[in-house]
């Protein structure tokens, strides 16, 4: 129940290589009540920052600040702040209702008795897991213990709730079930959370906003549809999407005030709706990169006419649900998502065609977003 | 380039170490029982279960580093049983890369055809012809200390195919990798087998990988074959609850469900949900009145739909992720996971009705765990 701001906050680690920093000039205000995550790579600072609003770490420069007051040189427990670690971390001696009291019984708090049976049952209501008091951790499912875990750091209703990859320890198939428990019992935790994962599913489920770390600073901030249909550049188009995004260098030509594309050794042109190409004249980039999903790939594997870009499958993975397809055209790779239904061999011809609506278009130097259609539509988030 | 077959192989290890604490272990123990699958010539199968369920032993006894407690192993029809390794033309490439760091690449890939007096040219000749099949021909004057973790496994694996061998084995090669390099070897490899045609057989407890490698999955349970297949088969047509829960990535569904007859057919209703969800008609011959059943419906098979097959549920999850969007309906204890590519909004309360595909929907007898047809 606080805002969170950092200001201008930096952290070196007395290991790191001359002039690296584990966070750099980092400025981030998080809304109170908000569900933030930090999302990004390994490295790039996301659970330094976490550690600095905990007090694990202190800042070499700049202003930590929750709910308006400055806490750099506030010791972690007396932050109010709560984290809930990969681990969990409960006490396995101790029933669920005694680990969840536990935070109300410390030195601290010392709340009675009463005080705290009403809080517990408050807590475990929300978390859904109440006729679970008796039961010791081992008797609970990994689904259970998470919510015990989850429901220990909200019962004394902390300011800021931390949460470091809750998730990542466990393998696909429970991640994909806790990142569903998490999110329906999200709305209960009423506190800012702050919410460190790698992982992009885990990121777009759950965040209100993002924020895209990279080497100690932010890439982009926004919701998690921002990031999927606008990212800022190919580094953050690369982190969204399953298969990753297609990015490929494009010639670009104006002849008669027709813009034209040219791609992947191909001489029919590819045409970017007028919008874009407006945008795209306007910016006067000559060198581009186009990024395209692979779910805005179509294919025929039946010989199509020159519009089309012919190229051979170099590589056709069935997942499932979904055939990952990836086509050589004149040495790009092409990964496109076709349906399981689908059978192809290698170096068969297929024949793709780019959905130009949902291009993104980077420049080729800088690999900065320039354009895509519609843009407007997509900057405002939902 | 061989036929492998295996015939009622069991395997059993003798816990001399347990008996010697005087921990009674069960005689009839068995890692693998009573296993027996055929791989034709220039296939490539996959040997795919959780952990400790056998497949790294299937693997060690093909290759000869196990004794095979019963059964039989042929390669092209000669019994290998009791052939030394080195005599079983196999070649071999593990999780664990062990190349000999002192030596480059070149020398690495070298050493067992040299150990067999292999003439110098004809050494040449075999690496040239491999090297470029893994993108190891830029590497061959380096030291493994100098090369990533993807490198060493395209050398470890080269190793294993320079000497022709008539039988490639594989054991869980990429699960060291990161994800990226990870998928790029998976392409590779595949492509390699595409080249040089040698049967080949991967153990992994990845199912993307079985998936995506193998033409021919063989999914193993506590050392007992479950399900042999293409990888469609196992997909759409699983034989039992395990291969139905195991394969695919968000997992099926797998509900306990009671069959109730109403005017309008049979539903699949659930302990402690009001949710009813009619039986698809091709199932219908297959469900009675008050006939307990697991549901099994992968995500992409659950449809929203405007039509009455089931009772209004609330949505409990709504999640986008730009490529497809998640929903998930509160069915009592679980959720139950609905994945669509149509581009729908929904927030948690709002009610939807669901219908199965009629095709792809799964019946399980609880008890057993087997399908039901």
């Amino acid at each position: 129940m606080a805002r969170i701001e950092i200001d201008g906050v930096s952290r070196r680690y007395k290991n790191m290589s001359p002039g690296a920093k584990a966070v750099d000039h980092l400025s981030l205000d998080i809304k109170d009540n908000e569900f933030f995550v930090l999302f990004g790579p390994a490295g790039a600072g996301k659970t330094t920052t976490l550690k600095l609003i905990a007090g694990i770490e202190f800042p070499d420069e700049g202003l930590v600040k929750i709910g308006g007051e400055i806490v750099n040189l506030i010791e972690p427990l007396y932050r109010n702040v709560s984290m809930v670690f990969e681990n969990y971390a409960l006490y396995p001696h101790l029933s669920v209702y005694d680990n969840i009291a536990f935070p109300m019984r410390s030195p601290l708090y010392k709340k009675d008795e009463g005080y705290i049976k009403q809080a517990v049952e408050k807590v475990v209501k929300m978390m859904k897991i109440d006729g679970l008091y008796e039961r010791k951790p081992s008797q609970l499912s990994n689904g259970q213990r998470q919510r015990v875990a989850i429901g220990r750091c909200l019962v004394r209703e902390p300011k800021v709730f931390l949460m470091d990859e809750p998730l990542a320890h466990l393998d696909a198939k429970l991640r994909h079930f806790m990142r569903g428990e998490l999110k329906e019992m999200q709305s209960a935790f009423n506190t800012t959370t702050i919410y460190v994962t790698h992982d992009f599913m885990e990121a777009m489920s759950l965040a209100d906003r993002i924020a895209v770390m990279n080497n100690g600073k932010i890439e982009q901030l926004g919701t998690s549809l921002q990031m999927y249909y606008t990212p800022v550049n190919e580094f953050v188009a690369r982190l969204f999407g399953e298969p990753e995004i297609n990015i490929f260098p494009a010639a670009l030509k104006s002849e008669n005030g027709t813009l034209t594309l040219t791609a992947l050794g191909q001489e029919a042109p590819l045409v970017p709706e007028a919008d874009a190409a407006q945008a795209l004249r306007e910016a006067g980039a000559t060198a581009l990169d186009i990024g395209m999903r692979g779910v805005d790939v179509s294919f025929s594997l039946a010989p199509q006419d020159s519009s089309w870009i012919r190229g051979t499958i170099y590589a056709f993975e069935p997942i499932g649900n979904k055939v990952i397809m990836t086509a050589d055209v004149n040495g790009e790779k092409i990964r496109i998502a076709a349906p399981n239904s689908t059978s192809a061999d290698l170096d068969d011809a297929v024949y793709l065609k780019f959905n130009m609506k949902d291009a993104l278009f980077f420049n080729g130097d800088t690999k900065t977003f320039i354009t895509r259609s519609e843009i407007e539509k997509y900057q405002g988030g939902k | 380039m061989s036929r492998l077959i295996l015939k009622n192989v069991y395997k059993r290890y003798d816990n001399a170490e347990k008996k010697l604490f005087g921990k009674k272990k069960a005689q009839n123990d068995f890692a693998v029982k009573d296993l027996s699958f055929e791989c034709p010539d220039n296939s490539f199968i996959g040997i795919l279960g959780p952990s400790g369920c056998g497949k790294s032993t299937t693997l060690r006894m093909i290759a000869g580093l196990e004794e095979i407690t019963g059964g039989g192993i042929f390669i092209d029809n000669v019994r290998i049983n009791n052939l030394l390794p080195k005599d079983r033309n196999i070649g071999l490439a593990f999780e664990d890369y062990a190349l000999y760091p002192p030596l480059t690449v070149y020398d690495n890939l070298a050493f067992n055809l040299r150990a067999k007096k292999t003439p110098k040219d004809k050494i040449k000749a075999a690496i040239d012809k491999v090297a470029p099949l893994l993108k190891v021909d830029e590497l061959l004057h380096m030291k493994p200390s100098a090369l990533s973790g993807g490198q060493k496994q395209r050398v470890n694996i080269a190793r294993a195919i320079v000497r022709q061998p008539g039988l490639l084995l594989l054991d869980e090669p990429l699960s060291h990798l990161d994800g990226k390099m990870r998928q790029t070897l998976r392409q590779e490899i595949k492509r390699m087998h595409r080249d040089i045609r040698c049967t080949t057989i991967i153990v992994t407890h990845d199912q993307i990988e079985a998936m995506s490698l193998a033409d021919v999955i063989i999914i193993m349970k506590d050392g007992e074959l479950q399900q042999m297949g293409t990888p469609l088969e196992v997909y759409d047509s699983p034989v039992n609850e395990f291969v139905a829960g195991f394969i695919g990535e968000p997992p099926m569904n797998l509900l306990r469900s009671l069959i109730v007859k109403q005017e309008a057919g049979f539903f699949f209703t659930f302990t402690g949900s009001d949710l009813r969800v009619k039986v698809p008609e091709p199932y219908a011959t297959l469900v009675s009145d008050g006939k307990r059943v697991t549901l099994g419906v992968r995500p992409v098979d659950v449809l929203i739909t405007n039509a009455d097959s089931s009772t209004p549920a609330p949505v409990a999850v709504y999640e986008n992720f730009g490529d497809e969007r998640r929903v998930s309906v509160r069915v009592g204890a679980e959720h139950l996971n609905i994945t669509t590519m149509e581009n729908v909004t929904y927030k948690p309360g709002d009610t939807i009705r669901l219908d199965f595909n009629s095709e792809k929907t799964h019946l399980f007898d609880p008890e057993t765990g087997k399908v039901i047809k």
